[in-house]
């Protein structure tokens, strides 16, 4: 791809940032287990539209940051996400031509996983759930795909980022 | 669309298979997580990455603070702010004061005539500040403005105005992270304030509960004990209060007594909070020092009494040990 120029490119990292900004965001006590997968959503965005500039490597380092904002072992969120970036590119020419709420399903399923190979993670360090809450996230972050996807496509076109 | 096509093309076109990258990440941070776990070498590391990301919790607290501070600006003055600002840290320096006087004054009862021998330490604090609380809701850790920087070590006890909240687990150059009492990977020795009952209190992963492990069914507990820290495991000062007992459960079907207790610190409200730095010293250092401090004293005491016939020195040991 010689031909296409990284056009833009601080809007990713912007809206990345701003993904983990709001994952650190105070909420309230019983908001807490429903959590978005904020940074895990916006990630999905770019890797499914821009496969070529946003894939595993970014995901990886993503999740680091997360790590060393969490406190968790390093290595934890950035398997999780790098394992949602792998299944969404395996699924990336399916899920692109899916209308949205399919999207909604699939996404769920795959966050979903992710949140259970977090829980298997969670559990090697002893902190452990005691119930199935831990997929709230991925069905709270499932129902917000469709306004994410829309707003990141909003900025995504109007400021050209390639 | 051609634009779409010349989007998707690179995928297929450029490097190692999606499996093969996958695996390589993957054994990339088991490896990681493992070196993390196990050994020292990255700690340096991550204090240094805290160092940058540290403003990012700052930056998600900017709404409550603008909030916060927008209320005392309609309700005062911004000379008033800080004296009610100032007039709070104090107050919670007097209240952890006052904590000590219901261990102190059951203590007084046992041990009367013995207790001036018994010079309690008063530890040296800290005021820090909330500035974040841990995203994952099923553990229980927060972080505070106060670092390596400042003094603060691994393992560092840390209370509110009520009693004990936890200890420090990480720290970076300018903020540290704090595991309270009620995470479920947290335990703490204590004792009934009552009849020094010695117990190990036990978090649930609910900020409103600790449980009591291997309390005999036939124990002296019942609700309403309080709690205190025993200073058993040489982590936690001894003599704070931790929790009150809510219900002890007796269940024959049960080889031990069910007990669950609510911590007496605010886990989820307070903002600012107390790091104290304890005697390093070890049991039997302290017990030799304040028995040299007491004969000592009993010397002058003798001295200024001079012609009078010289009584015998208390037995300081005794006492000595009893202040651990």
């Amino acid at each position: 791809m010689a031909g296409v120029q990284p056009r833009n490119g601080w809007v990713i990292w912007l809206s990345l940032a701003l993904g983990l900004l709001l994952s650190v965001s105070p909420l309230p006590e019983f908001m807490q287990i429903g959590r978005p997968l904020w940074v895990a959503l916006i990630l999905t965005y770019w890797v499914l539209a821009l496969p070529h500039r946003v894939g595993m490597t970014t995901a990886w380092i993503l999740g680091l940051a997360q790590d060393v904002l969490f406190g968790t072992q390093l290595g934890q969120n950035a398997l999780i996400l790098t394992l949602i970036t792998f299944l969404v590119l395996s699924l990336h020419q399916r899920l692109r031509m899916f209308p949205m709420w399919q999207q909604s399903m699939v996404l769920m399923v795959v966050f979903g996983l992710a949140q259970l190979v977090q829980l298997w993670l969670n559990a090697l360090t002893g902190s452990r759930p005691p119930t199935l809450a831990f997929v709230l996230p991925a069905l709270v972050s499932a129902l917000l795909w469709p306004w994410i996807c829309a707003i990141l496509r909003g900025l995504h076109l109007r400021l050209n980022v390639n | 669309m051609a634009h779409e096509e010349q989007v998707i093309k690179p995928l297929f076109a450029k490097g190692p298979s999606l499996g093969i990258r996958l695996l390589v990440f993957a054994v990339l941070s088991a490896v990681l997580m493992v070196i993390d776990a196990r050994f020292e070498t990255l700690k340096p590391l991550r204090s240094q990455m805290g160092l940058v990301l540290t403003p990012f919790y700052w930056l998600a607290d900017v709404p409550v603070r603008v909030w916060d501070g927008a209320t005392q600006q309609i309700s005062s003055r911004s000379e008033l702010m800080a004296e009610n600002e100032k007039l709070k840290a104090e107050a919670l320096l007097l209240q952890r004061r006052l904590q000590k006087l219901a261990a102190l004054t059951e203590q007084n009862v046992r041990l009367r005539e013995l207790l001036n021998s018994a010079a309690l330490v008063d530890e040296e604090v800290l005021v820090g500040e909330l500035i974040g609380v841990d995203p994952n809701p099923y553990t229980h850790r927060i972080l505070i403005d106060k670092g390596e920087k400042d003094g603060v070590f691994l393992g560092q006890p840390v209370l509110d105005a009520r009693g004990l909240m936890g200890q420090v687990v990480e720290i970076m150059p300018y903020t540290s992270r704090v595991l309270l009492l009620t995470d479920n990977t947290h335990s703490i020795p204590v004792q009934v304030n009552r009849n020094g009952l010695r117990a190990i209190a036990v978090g649930t992963g609910n900020p409103e509960r600790l449980e009591l492990r291997h309390v005999a069914d036939t124990a002296d507990i019942k609700e309403g004990d309080l709690l205190v820290s025993s200073g058993m495991g040489q982590r936690f000062p001894a003599g704070y209060p931790v929790a009150t007992v809510k219900e002890v459960i007796h269940d024959s079907g049960q080889p031990f007594a069910i007990v669950r207790a609510v911590p007496t610190a605010a886990l989820n409200r307070s903002r600012y909070l107390l790091l104290v730095f304890s005697d390093r010293r070890t049991p039997e250092e302290r017990a030799n020092d304040s028995a040299e401090a007491q004969e000592a004293a009993d010397r002058e005491a003798e001295q200024a009494r001079n012609g009078e016939p010289a009584t015998d020195a208390p037995a300081a040991d005794a006492p000595a040990q009893e202040s651990n």
